[in-house]
């Protein structure tokens, strides 16, 4: 079992403080939605623990050991890391690709690339190229290049973000349906954050102002200071509904 | 696939044009003639002047179609190019050192590490402008390398101007900066084509990882790539094909721009079948443009530098166009 670990991050750049002294014990499994306002360090923090950028002070722990002492593939294996724009550089086909996330692991399980390409529809999408393929179609083969080694941590930022609905849903359930594995996502959606994962971390100015379960923690004031607004909590037969407040 | 063996017949046919191609036509008949031993003066003109002049224009084009496919990928930019970034115009300063310059050690050893120096060093320049400036994509990269490409040229004329003395080396110089591919004794040629084949070797090494930093660099460092390290050792290897391809050479304009674009219409981006291809439509490019610069205008020979300008000139444009559209 992995999980991840904070130890007392610090990041900052250029004068400006993104991560101030913060500590967050992940894992080894479930889902985690990470949310907080614009500039709370969320982006930063998930470059952080997957070791894309480095902390000015703190360590990152995975499983036992320090993420600064992992190998460079062996990082890559351990930790999924799906950004929040994907763009590459050249207009690679939808195999190509997830053959390039393949390649990274040197202990593929056998029929990965298969079984991967399965689960996310992409044998009919064949040899299309990235720049024919809609969003939904890209969301989905970008998850089946990070997941294809199958990291026991996948680390999402907002990947979601730009989809319509369904594929948005389509893509938080791929990410949080997987018992045995780590899932931190940064979430927008903050009625999809208390839906759909089972733990919620809320981040602001650099460090944890509020962290537990979704369903307890779906009444915390701190989540309204985080945001600096006040939410109205609506029960849905399936989950819970946060409207941010117009009234006085 | 099909275009493997169309690539290498299209190479075998131009090495055929270029043979033929001279102030003086030869036919496939004179080639057969010459290939079975026959002695005369068109079978020895053939044998000694054309033949290893149209091969080493064909190593030469290979090279630079490698060299612009390994800066391609290093930039993740298909508008980077040797000549353009200013290594090509690095590895032509170092060869001018070495042909002008009295220095103590013989010039066959101090040309290509001079030119080598050159190239790698400028490349290096144009990186840290860009980096310290903020501007690392694809425009601002490009401003840092003509910026850097026009101060060595000035520093290469201020040379010749300066040690002018020595007519017939100025002679060579001039040639090297307007491109064109010296005709090698057989040995010499032997070298070329040993150096061809290991900078192929070279850059297949960096195939793969080409690839991953073409995700960008943010997936490359997840997917487990020292960037950092592997631009370096990529420049410094792309360094080592262009200060060959300028050693041989001299300045060929846009052959390394344009090769990658084709052999990526050929057979697609990723980097293992890429740099072959590139090597081989590279090749094609400059024995044809070399057997243009022969026989266009006879008696007298165009610079081959000049040629490759006229016709990748547009193909530049163009493809700035097509960019700046997207």
């Amino acid at each position: 079992m992995t999980g991840i670990a904070a130890n007392n991050l610090s990041v900052r750049r250029n004068g400006a403080t993104l991560l101030d002294g913060l500590s967050l014990s992940l894992g080894p499994t479930g889902s985690v939605a990470i949310i907080g306002p614009n500039g709370a360090g969320k982006s930063t923090l998930l470059k952080v623990l997957t070791g894309i950028d480095r902390p000015t002070a703190g360590t990152v722990q995975v499983g036992e050991r320090d993420l600064a002492s992992l190998s460079n593939a062996q990082r890559a294996n351990t930790i999924g890391y799906l950004p929040q724009y994907f763009e590459p550089h050249w207009d690679l086909g939808v195999a190509e690709l997830v053959r390039l996330g393949a390649d990274r692991s040197d202990r593929l399980a056998a029929g990965a690339i298969e079984a991967v390409t399965e689960k996310f529809e992409l044998t009919e999408l064949g040899r299309r190229r990235w720049s024919t393929l809609s969003g939904g179609e890209r969301a989905r083969v970008l998850l089946a290049t990070v997941l294809v080694v199958n990291p026991p941590v996948l680390l999402a930022d907002e990947p979601a973000a730009s989809l319509d609905i369904r594929h948005r849903l389509d893509v938080i359930r791929a990410l949080t349906r997987r018992p045995d594995r780590l899932s931190v996502v940064v979430v927008h959606d903050l009625d999809l954050a208390f839906t759909f994962f089972e733990r919620v971390v809320v981040i602001d100015r650099g460090k944890v102002v509020a962290d537990g379960p979704a369903k307890s923690l779906i009444d915390d004031t701190r989540i309204d200071e985080a945001f600096s607004v006040r939410f109205d909590r609506l029960k849905t037969p399936d989950g819970w509904l946060l409207r941010a407040s117009t009234g006085p | 696939m099909r275009v493997w063996p169309l690539l290498i017949l299209a190479l075998l046919l131009s090495i055929l044009i270029g043979a033929a191609a001279g102030h003086d036509w030869m036919s496939p008949a004179d080639l057969l003639r010459a290939l079975a031993g026959d002695t005369d003066l068109r079978g020895r003109l053939l044998i000694d002047w054309r033949l290893p002049r149209v091969l080493a224009a064909a190593c030469v084009g290979g090279l630079l179609g490698l060299g612009g496919t390994v800066f391609q990928g290093v930039f993740r930019n298909p508008l980077a190019e040797p000549y353009l970034l200013g290594s090509a115009g690095g590895a032509a300063l170092g060869a001018t050192v070495a042909l002008l310059v009295p220095l103590a050690a013989p010039q066959s050893f101090v040309l290509p590490v001079l030119a080598f120096a050159g190239a790698w060093g400028a490349t290096m320049l144009v990186i840290g402008i860009s980096r310290v400036a903020g501007a690392v994509d694809a425009a601002g990269m490009l401003l840092a390398g003509v910026a850097v490409a026009a101060v060595l040229g000035a520093l290469r004329s201020f040379l010749m101007l300066a040690l002018s003395d020595e007519t017939a080396s100025l002679q060579i110089v001039l040639s090297w900066v307007l491109g064109g591919v010296q005709t090698p004794t057989w040995p010499i040629l032997g070298l070329l084509a040993a150096i061809s084949i290991a900078c192929l070797a070279l850059t297949l090494l960096l195939a793969r990882r080409l690839d991953v930093l073409g995700l960008g660099e943010t997936m490359a460092i997840a997917f487990g790539l020292n960037v950092n390290r592997f631009i370096a050792f990529a420049v410094l290897a792309g360094s080592v094909v262009v200060a060959a391809a300028v050693a041989f050479g001299g300045l060929v304009a846009f052959v390394g721009l344009a090769s990658p674009h084709i052999a990526r219409w050929l057979v697609g981006p990723l980097h293992r079948p890429l740099l072959p291809a590139s090597a081989l439509v590279g090749a094609i490019v400059v024995t044809l443009a070399d057997a243009i610069a022969r026989s266009a205008l006879p008696p007298a020979e165009i610079p081959l530098g000049l040629v490759t300008a006229i016709a990748g000139g547009p193909f530049f444009i163009l493809l700035l166009a097509r960019r700046l559209r997207a």
